[in-house]
């Protein structure tokens, strides 16, 4: 995978995730639904690799994916995969393999026949050979004479992955492709995206899982909202949500004491009591959390809950767009 | 490793998947059930009038019956449950995006669509009519009549609900009130309504077919056949634009 060169800017202004050969270009990208904007003047570039696309269920992920098929126009701006429309060019979309995130399949089918299908479907010289190949990637048995309507979750989406796989496109587009998977076949499927971005293809895999990113790719597009607010290596991401203030809530059985104990030793930023909850405030959640059980000991508080309130993927997207 | 697909193995992979879709158990036995129950209805009121009038008196009311029952609801509703379902199922469940996101022309995809509602209501159809035509016993121009109306109105109907299930969300009620309203009223009372409704072509078939005179049966063979024959171009073409301009899920 040759990485995109890129920064990870902090909103407003996210810039552009720059790569030497482009294969999937998005400029100034809106998209409406009547009144509703599902994506918001976004661009990007993205290269051969493995990309992860960031953002809360409802961001506009599925959206943004769509349009890069060319499943659907954008209301303005420009979309362009190896350097063509994929909805007026039928030959880029046979360069394409994209595992949608809806469950849909053709139920009737074994997962041979449907990835058997997807391949005649595309014109690939041996439709068989070649789906049998791409089942055994996703550890699927393609003798099994079972319908992929009895199938498990996680089995239909190696099925979907098998089907996108099968043309062996330049450009894979998949959408929460871990979803339903055990630990051992996300593990497998991430090492599969990987060696595949290493052989120079171009993965853009979406996730609303901030850990799961992580290991899908060191390149991150993060969307929010419908707007692109955070693009390039997902550590400097990661350092960025690091630094955004924490709130915990704790219980104990003098919240008013603690708090000013906490404020008075710079262990908290801010303090607020809240039906009886102690809301705390701090830049430095290491320290707090070293210093809470200690500091409640010294002043015979008796502790009953700690519990941090903001470590959902909300809050770190709500953090990124609005810096809150 | 992938490459384009030509037409001729696009219409032929659309048409296969289709089929395969299409022909459930359930709905082949409802629609079979259907036409066995109008067929013994046209066969039994023809030879029972048969018993009390005479052959030609026997022949209009076997015409008439087949007519308001054969082609009015039995090759419509058929039709209308098949083809609209080619396409109008794939768009509603999500999976048309392992068609559509293919490296084929829009137009195979549209031809193969029609050719599989075809190929699936037409047996279903003509199978039951005619049995009952060569029950009914009252001639073969009854029999002969009945294939051609039938074939003609099977690919004329399915090629306009094929286009109704891509337009609509709810083909099925939309088809079944053109079919009710549109054939059954509005095509009697008006000029340009008549000439809008499929059913007046296939009773025209049956009426130039049988030298017996029709409600809405007045149009010529010629007329009859081309221009449900137009209808189906047209409804394909359209296909074709809005498979091209579909926002597909």
């Amino acid at each position: 995978m040759s990485a995109p060169e890129s920064s990870l800017e902090p909103p407003p202004a996210p810039p552009p995730v720059s790569t030497a050969r482009p294969i999937v270009e998005v400029q100034n990208v809106t998209k409406s639904f009547g009144d509703v904007v599902a994506v918001s003047d976004v661009s990007f570039t993205v290269g051969p690799g493995v990309t992860a696309l960031l953002g809360p269920n409802g961001a506009g992920k599925s959206t943004l994916f769509r349009m890069l098929c060319g499943l659907t126009a954008p209301s303005r701006g420009t979309v362009r995969v190896l350097g063509e429309k994929a909805r007026e060019h039928r030959n880029v979309r046979g360069r394409i393999g994209l595992a949608p995130q809806q469950d849909a399949l053709l139920d009737r089918f074994t997962a041979y026949e449907f990835v058997e299908l997807a391949g005649r479907t595309h014109g690939v010289a041996d439709p068989s050979g070649q789906a049998r190949q791409s089942l055994a990637y996703v550890d699927l048995d393609p003798e099994d004479p079972k319908r992929v309507g009895a199938y498990s979750k996680g089995m239909r989406q190696r099925v979907k992955l098998a089907a996108a796989l099968v043309n062996d496109p330049d450009l894979l587009i998949l959408d929460e492709p871990l979803t339903g998977l055990d630990p051992v076949q996300r593990n497998r499927m991430i090492s599969l995206f990987h060696d595949l971005g290493d052989g120079g293809k171009c993965l853009l895999v979406s996730s609303h899982v901030l850990d799961e990113v992580a290991r899908i790719g060191s390149n991150v597009l993060v969307i929010a909202q419908g707007r692109l607010v955070a693009s390039g290596d997902y550590r400097r991401l990661r350092e960025l949500m690091d630094d955004r203030p924490h709130r915990i809530r704790v219980h104990s059985d003098d919240a008013r004491k603690l708090a000013s104990a906490l404020i008075g030793r710079g262990v908290a930023d801010g303090a607020a009591v809240r039906e009886n909850a102690l809301l705390i405030d701090t830049l430095n959640v290491d320290r707090f959390g070293r210093s809470i059980a200690p500091i409640s000991a010294e002043l015979g508080i008796r502790l009953r809950e700690v519990v941090p309130t903001d470590d959902d993927l909300e809050s770190v997207f709500r953090y990124l767009v609005e810096r809150r | 490793m992938s490459g384009s697909v030509s037409a001729l193995r696009a219409i032929a992979i659309t048409h296969r998947l289709l089929v395969r879709q299409l022909v459930t158990k359930g709905r082949i036995a409802a629609l079979l059930g259907v036409g066995v129950i109008v067929s013994l209805v046209v066969a039994l009121v023809s030879r029972a009038v048969g018993e009390d009038e005479s052959a030609e008196e026997a022949l209009e009311v076997g015409i008439e019956v087949m007519s308001n029952l054969g082609f009015t609801i039995v090759v419509p509703i058929v039709s209308l449950v098949f083809a609209s379902a080619a396409f109008g199922d794939l768009k509603e469940d999500g999976t048309l995006v392992y068609l559509w996101l293919r490296p084929m022309d829009r137009w195979p995809i549209a031809v193969g669509g029609w050719l599989a509602s075809v190929s699936v209501s037409l047996p279903v159809t003509l199978v039951p009519l005619t049995v009952a035509a060569l029950i009914a016993d009252v001639g073969s121009e009854l029999v002969w009549a009945t294939v051609l109306a039938c074939v003609v109105g099977n690919l004329a109907y399915s090629a306009v609900f094929m286009l109704l299930g891509l337009l609509t969300k709810n083909s099925v009620v939309w088809g079944i009130g053109y079919i009710l309203i549109w054939e059954g009223l509005v095509a009697g009372i008006s000029g340009v309504g008549e000439k809008l409704a499929i059913r007046g072509y296939t009773r025209s078939i049956i009426a130039e077919q049988t030298g017996v005179d029709l409600y809405l049966g007045d149009l010529s063979l010629g007329i009859a056949i081309v221009v449900p024959a137009l209808v189906v171009v047209a409804a394909v073409v359209l296909s074709t634009l809005r498979l091209r301009s579909l926002d597909v899920a």
